[in-house]
Parts: C-alpha cells; sequence; structure tokens
C-alpha cells in the first residue's frame, strides 16, 4: 500500500494466485474490457510465445475521488506452473491482498492444494500467513462437466473460511463480485491515518 | 515517511513535504540531464512521481516493470553469490536508453533518456540525486505522518457505491 498525501492518492497491490490455467490473466482480461475506459491503464503481459504467463499480468484500476481521496488498485496475476516458483514470490512481495483462483475440475484439486500451499510458504517469507492475510478464494470454471462439488472443495481448500466465489471468468460470471469482496477485505483491514 | 517496507499491512507514507522535495530534485536531474523522463517509484511498483515527457508513457505500467525488472535481477544477484541486490540496470535501445537505479533498496529511479546522451553523464548525475533522495529518505524516516484521521466505515460505503459505477457505465 502506498500513500501519497500531496496527490491524496492510496495505492493498493491485488495478486491473483493459482495453478496453471485455472483463470488467473482470464479475470484481468475481464475485468480489464468490462471496466470504465476511464478508470483503467493498459492491460500489459508478460508471456511466453505460447501465451501463458511469464512473469506477470498488470493493469492498475482507479475509482472515482471519495471523500476527496483517489484510490488506484494495481493488479497483478502471477504465474501459475510450478517452475516459476521464484516469480509468484517476487510479485507477492507488498501485495496488500489475494485472490486465490483455484479450477473447480475434479483433476486439478491436488494442483490447488499445492499452490495454496506454496502460497502459505511466500507469506511465511515476507512474516504473513494465510490465517491473517486478506484473501478470497475463487472456484473458477463451473461450466464444465467434470467439477467438484462446491462442499469439497471447501473442505478441502478453504480451511480458513474465507469468503469464496463460484466462477465462469471466460464468460465474466463471478469476476466483479470476487474483485469487490477482495477490496473490501483489503479496506476493512486498513486502519492508517490519512490527512484530509 | 515509513520507508523501511510497503504492502504486507505495513503502508508506505509519503508527506506533501517529501513529495515536493523529491520533486524538486528531480527536475534538477531533468534539467541537467536532458532526459526524457524521470519516474521516482517504490520497489512494489507504485508510481510515487515523475519528470520531463510523460504523456507518451504509462507512467504506472512503467513503473510495475520497473520493479519487476529489479526483482527478477535481485534473485540473478544471488544466484551468482553477490551478497547485495544489484543498485542499477541499463537497457540500451537504438534510439532511447533506460537506466534505472535502486534508491535505498525500497525505491526505484527510472531515467529514460536519448541514445545520444552519453551514459556516463547520466550515471554522474543519477549517482549524485540518488545521494541526494537517500539522505531526504533517511531524514524522513524519523517524519511518518501521524494524523488521526482514519479510513472509516464511511469511506468502505462510497467506495461500493464507485465500484458498482466503474463496471456499470
Amino acid at each position: 500500500m502506498f500513500i501519497n498525501y500531496a496527490l491524496n492518492e492510496i495505492q493498493f497491490k491485488i495478486v491473483y494466485y493459482g495453478p496453471g490455467l485455472s483463470g488467473k490473466t482470464t479475470n484481468l482480461i475481464y475485468i480489464h474490457n468490462n471496466l470504465d475506459k476511464k478508470l483503467k491503464g493498459d492491460l500489459i503481459k508478460i508471456e511466453t510465445k505460447e501465451e501463458r504467463t511469464l512473469y506477470f499480468d498488470f493493469m492498475q484500476m482507479e475509482l472515482g475521488s471519495i471523500k476527496g481521496k483517489k484510490p488506484k488498485f494495481n493488479l497483478y496475476t502471477v504465474p501459475g506452473q510450478v517452475s516459476y516458483s521464484i516469480s509468484r514470490k517476487l510479485i507477492l512481495n507488498g501485495a496488500d491482498g489475494i485472490v486465490f483462483v483455484a479450477d473447480s475440475q475434479k483433476e486439478r484439486i491436488d494442483e490447488n492444494l499445492e499452490t495454496l500451499y506454496d502460497l502459505e510458504l511466500n507469506l511465511i517469507s515476507i512474516g504473513e500467513t494465510l490465517q491473517t492475510f486478506p484473501w478470497v478464494l475463487q472456484y473458477n470454471k463451473r461450466d464444465l462437466p467434470n467439477c467438484s462439488n462446491i462442499e469439497k472443495l471447501q473442505k478441502k481448500l478453504n480451511f480458513h473460511r474465507v469468503p469464496y466465489f463460484t466462477s465462469v471468468a471466460s464468460k465474466g460470471i463471478g469476476v466483479v463480485p470476487t474483485l469487490k469482496s477482495i477490496i473490501n477485505q483489503v479496506i476493512s483491514k486498513l486502519q492508517v491515518p490519512v490527512k484530509n | 515517511m515509513n520507508i523501511d517496507r510497503g504492502g504486507n499491512g505495513q503502508p508506505v507514507l509519503l508527506s506533501g513535504e517529501m513529495y515536493k522535495a523529491i520533486s524538486e530534485i528531480l527536475s534538477d536531474l531533468a534539467s541537467k540531464t536532458r532526459a526524457k523522463t524521470i519516474i521516482f517509484a517504490d520497489m512494489n511498483g507504485h508510481p510515487i512521481t515523475q519528470r520531463g515527457q510523460t504523456s507518451e508513457i504509462n507512467i504506472s505500467n512503467m513503473s510495475a516493470l520497473a520493479a519487476g525488472d529489479f526483482a527478477a535481477t535481485a534473485e540473478m544477484s544471488k544466484m551468482i553469490g553477490e551478497e547485495s541486490k544489484f543498485k542499477y540496470i541499463f537497457h540500451e535501445g537504438e534510439k532511447t536508453n533506460i537506466y534505472l537505479s535502486s534508491v535505498s533498496g525500497n525505491f526505484i529511479l527510472v531515467v529514460i533518456f536519448d541514445s545520444n546522451i552519453a551514459l556516463g553523464m547520466i550515471r554522474i548525475f543519477t549517482k549524485r540525486t540518488i545521494d541526494k533522495l537517500e539522505e531526504l529518505l533517511s531524514n524522513a524516516k524519523k517524519d511518518t505522518p501521524t494524523d488521526t484521521k482514519y479510513i472509516d466505515v464511511e469511506f468502505s460505503n462510497y467506495l461500493n457505491k464507485e465500484l458498482d459505477k466503474a463496471f456499470d457505465f
């Protein structure tokens, strides 16, 4: 979080985390395509030739002035593949909130869990834990026929009982509610002095 | 300003006076080097202030990429057994170059300049600027704003209305 009193700006960093191909970039693309163009910058994608995220995706979302303050949200995704563990850790640095995008398909349950543990380890390395850090869960790809049921996913992944959302990010279903939820969590944790 | 750590519940706070002082230092660097654009950001990729031609460059994106650049090279320095992180990164283009410097380990100075300007000159003036900024920032550690007005429930309510508007235009 960065607070610039001179400009009355508050900048937040929100990171979309999750296993490879779970739909993190798809979330960002939907947000970018559906946001008022006055409030958004370009969407940057640092990706491989195969269009997989190599380092991160990034976009900035602004909101209008609220009580004289201008909040800005810097949205990042991490690369999901196991081999990009270092990149994930780097992008997590300075994050204020996390959206964990899980793949609902039955055969991806172990990868969801592994990535969640990877997240926990990376949070610990920066002095945080899943128990204390603001994060939300998004169960994506709910339109696919081989999805685990929500009860099972909740039992496996949501042991901290954080807010969760079902989604079909490719159609935009559940994307905005997820974003609103993490922003609200981050704001509600915010207890810092802000000048008029 | 609290400059020890940003994010992770530890906000970086920048006072109005500090913003002005940093901006003046950057203006001085811009006039001495004829650099196209100068950006000051934090290591988490949050842009702070900029000088020079800024309309053609998306400052937020450049700041995020500069932070990513430093984060990646810091890992490279670890891999080759460097005890401290790299302080400078230079990208050479055909028409335009970028010289990135770490300031206090927590901030980044991005200098974008024509390739016909000597790198040596950029380096000398940038080094002097970094010294000034680091001195300013080390004094600022003792000067964290202490206002007592907080972001409150009302702010959250307005925020949600703005969020609704942002996606329903």
